[in-house]
């Protein structure tokens, strides 16, 4: 059996997204008073669309993927967690427990420590500067944020 | 004289101490944030639009335009500096203007590119000043089947003009407009696609992408180059002074660049990366000395930066006239004045002319500052270009974040923005472009609005869209710009 290529599998994956988007639009309920036009009319249109084009990409011959020469090739066989696709992923798990904290920590504690933290992580080992320029952008964001456009921002652990 | 009394008005606007002061710091951001390499216009407007959500639409306008020319001038300094293009607009900057930077010219390399900027934006504001009532009087006419056929062209040029698969550009487009549809149908209050959460009926917020898409998804993907020590050596800038003989050789080619660039910027999909290489390209093949192009030639430096200035001016045409934008950053642009509560269109110039004239104004007040700004403060703001990229990538995190969240309050959100910059990168790695992607979430709504308006009026029948000759000419241009590159494939092949 001949193995898929990357594009094969992106247009099957297209295919199935395009599938299931199908099934949902024909749940769309019909607007009781009759109309040329229903709310389900364009996703149906568009479900169509997007599984013709999978189609299309199926049979599209694929392009090396974009950058892939330009991974950074010494940390990929350096530790695990400072691989290339290590940093992607903790940076995404960092900025979930972020999303999750911000509220009862407080937007500068959490900002500072997400920031602080990912420097740190990305190999900055002047701890110092780190702290200062992170604490630093973060309170002027913040004050600039609540005290002058009025916007609220969450302080959590922090009186202010 | 009616276009100088109404530029009249818009001074008195744009001269306003606060817009003054919005021009400026528009300018200035720009510059910083297109000056990073990787973040270009569409990120610096993303994150500035939470700025410009409680100001005066006029203000919020002149800001964000400011920080749209100035990221264009921003993006050639890291051109020149460190032959890494901040912008796509300015990749071809770098072609001249990275080679005289290594022949210790870079100082030179940025003064040129500081003056044709600010030719190119000048001659192009007195252009835009010209055409844009011209075709808002034209676009008065067009009903929704026009405009329909309008925005499928916008889309369908969007996608053929960038240098990536056709397929996956509609792909991404399609996708675009998928995500534009979700929630409460505000024509029938029906719910679409939001899987029963409450936070999903508003539908998603374009920022929440935008950033997404561009900002996070680049973060990502400069994590995967190995984000962290490895900085690319930045050369001196020395002298900035030009000689008389210089300012002739290159006078030519500004100008004849700048209008070239500002009709590619009016055509949608074109812009300034198409303005500037065809600027780059048409003083190549005209130079006697066509053949030092590429080893530090001035007049390669000046060119491409005049067209792809004049074409940042031109690209507001469609957007302040149709309501239509013809690119990515143009559509970000869009996103940020429907948030602040004005519809670009035909009617604009009647209804809000203080937006409208106000903007033009700013944009001479904005070159101005861009050429004062960057002339003698461009060694120090060059700096910039030092700062350690680690602390730079979360830095831009940090900005996203507070950008969505001062937006929507929405601890969702925030988990959408992640989704998004997750998606922007396998796009980015799979070679889907983005630009596609958010021009149809911006024009999803409208568009489908249209198209039912255009049904409904002809009783359900399709046929309405090809009886209308603006209609079915725009949807003939759409086709074709859709079957060029495939004949241009064929043609390529053949010979």
């Amino acid at each position: 059996m001949t193995r898929l290529n990357a594009n094969q599998w992106l247009a099957l994956v297209l295919a199935l997204l395009a599938a299931a988007y199908l099934a949902m639009a024909w749940q769309i309920p019909t607007f009781p008073l009759p109309r040329p036009v229903d709310s389900d009319l364009f996703p149906k249109v568009l479900g169509f669309l997007l599984l013709l084009l999978s189609g299309f990409l199926f049979f599209e011959k694929p392009t090396p993927m974009a950058g892939a020469d330009e991974i950074d090739q010494e940390a990929t066989q350096g530790p695990l967690l400072l691989t290339p696709w290590a940093r992607v992923i903790i940076t995404s798990l960092a900025i979930a427990a972020y999303a999750l904290l911000l509220v009862p920590v407080g937007f500068v504690l959490a900002s500072t420590l997400l920031c602080v933290g990912l420097t740190a992580y990305y190999g900055y080992r002047r701890h110092t500067v780190n702290l200062a320029t992170s604490l630093g952008v973060v309170l002027a964001l913040y004050l600039t944020m609540t005290r002058v456009m009025d916007v609220y921002l969450p302080t959590g652990l922090l009186p202010f | 004289m009616d276009a100088l009394n109404n530029l009249m008005y818009g001074f008195g606007i744009a001269l306003e101490p606060i817009n003054i002061a919005y021009v400026f710091g528009g300018v200035f951001a720009g510059t910083i944030i297109g000056m990073l390499p990787g973040l270009g216009p569409i990120s610096a407007l993303a994150l500035m639009i939470p700025i410009t959500f409680a100001m005066e639409p006029s203000s919020g306008l002149i800001l964000m335009a400011g920080v749209y020319y100035g990221a264009i001038f921003g993006g050639s300094t890291s051109s020149i500096l460190l032959n890494a293009p901040g912008v796509a607009g300015t990749v071809a900057t770098s072609f001249d203007g990275y080679p005289m930077a290594k022949q210790g010219l870079a100082g030179k390399a940025l003064a040129i590119a500081a003056y044709s900027s600010f030719v190119g934006g000048t001659i192009s504001i007195v252009f835009l000043m010209l055409v844009a009532p011209l075709l808002s009087k034209v676009a008065v006419s067009f009903g929704p089947a026009e405009y329909f056929a309008l925005m499928v062209l916008g889309l369908t040029a969007v996608v053929s003009l960038s240098d990536k698969s056709l397929v996956k550009g509609l792909i991404a487009a399609v996708v675009g407009i998928i995500i534009s549809i979700v929630g409460i149908d505000l024509q029938t209050g029906t719910e679409r696609f939001t899987f029963g959460s409450t936070q999903l009926l508003d539908g998603i917020d374009f920022l929440v992408v935008a950033l997404g898409i561009f900002a996070l998804a680049e973060v990502f993907y400069m994590l995967l180059r190995g984000g962290g020590g490895k900085e690319p050596t930045r050369n001196a800038i020395g002298s900035l002074k030009l000689t008389r003989g210089e300012v002739k050789q290159i006078a030519g080619p500004i100008s004849r660049s700048s209008v070239l660039g500002f009709f590619t910027g009016v055509l949608p999909g074109a812009g300034a990366t198409i303005g500037s290489f065809l600027g780059y390209s048409m003083e190549k093949r005209i130079a006697k000395d066509g053949d030092t192009f590429g080893k530090g030639n001035i007049k390669g430096v000046a060119a491409p930066e005049a067209a792809n200035n004049a074409a940042c001016t031109g690209s507001f045409v469609p957007l302040l006239t149709l309501g239509v934008p013809g690119s990515g950053t143009t559509a970000v642009l869009l996103g940020a004045l429907l948030v602040m509560g004005v519809t670009p269109g035909p009617m604009m110039l009647e209804q809000r002319p203080d937006v409208f004239w106000g903007v033009i104004a700013s944009m001479y007040i904005g070159n101005i500052f861009l050429l004062v700004l960057n002339l003698p403060l461009i060694p120090l703001i060059a700096k910039i270009l030092d700062l350690p990229r680690p602390l730079l990538l979360s830095l831009i995190l940090i900005f996203c974040m507070i950008g969505v969240y001062g937006m929507s309050f929405s601890v969702f959100d925030l988990l959408l923005l992640l989704g998004f910059g997750l998606i922007g990168l396998g796009m980015r790695l799979f070679g889907f472009p983005a630009a596609p992607l958010i021009l149809a979430l911006i024009l999803g709504n409208i568009m489908e609005e249209s198209m039912r308006r255009a049904l409904q009026i002809s009783g359900g029948d399709w046929m309405i869209f090809l009886d209308k000759p603006i209609s079915l000419g725009l949807l003939i241009v759409a086709l074709l710009s859709l079957t060029l590159p495939l004949f241009k494939k064929r043609i390529k092949k053949i010979v």
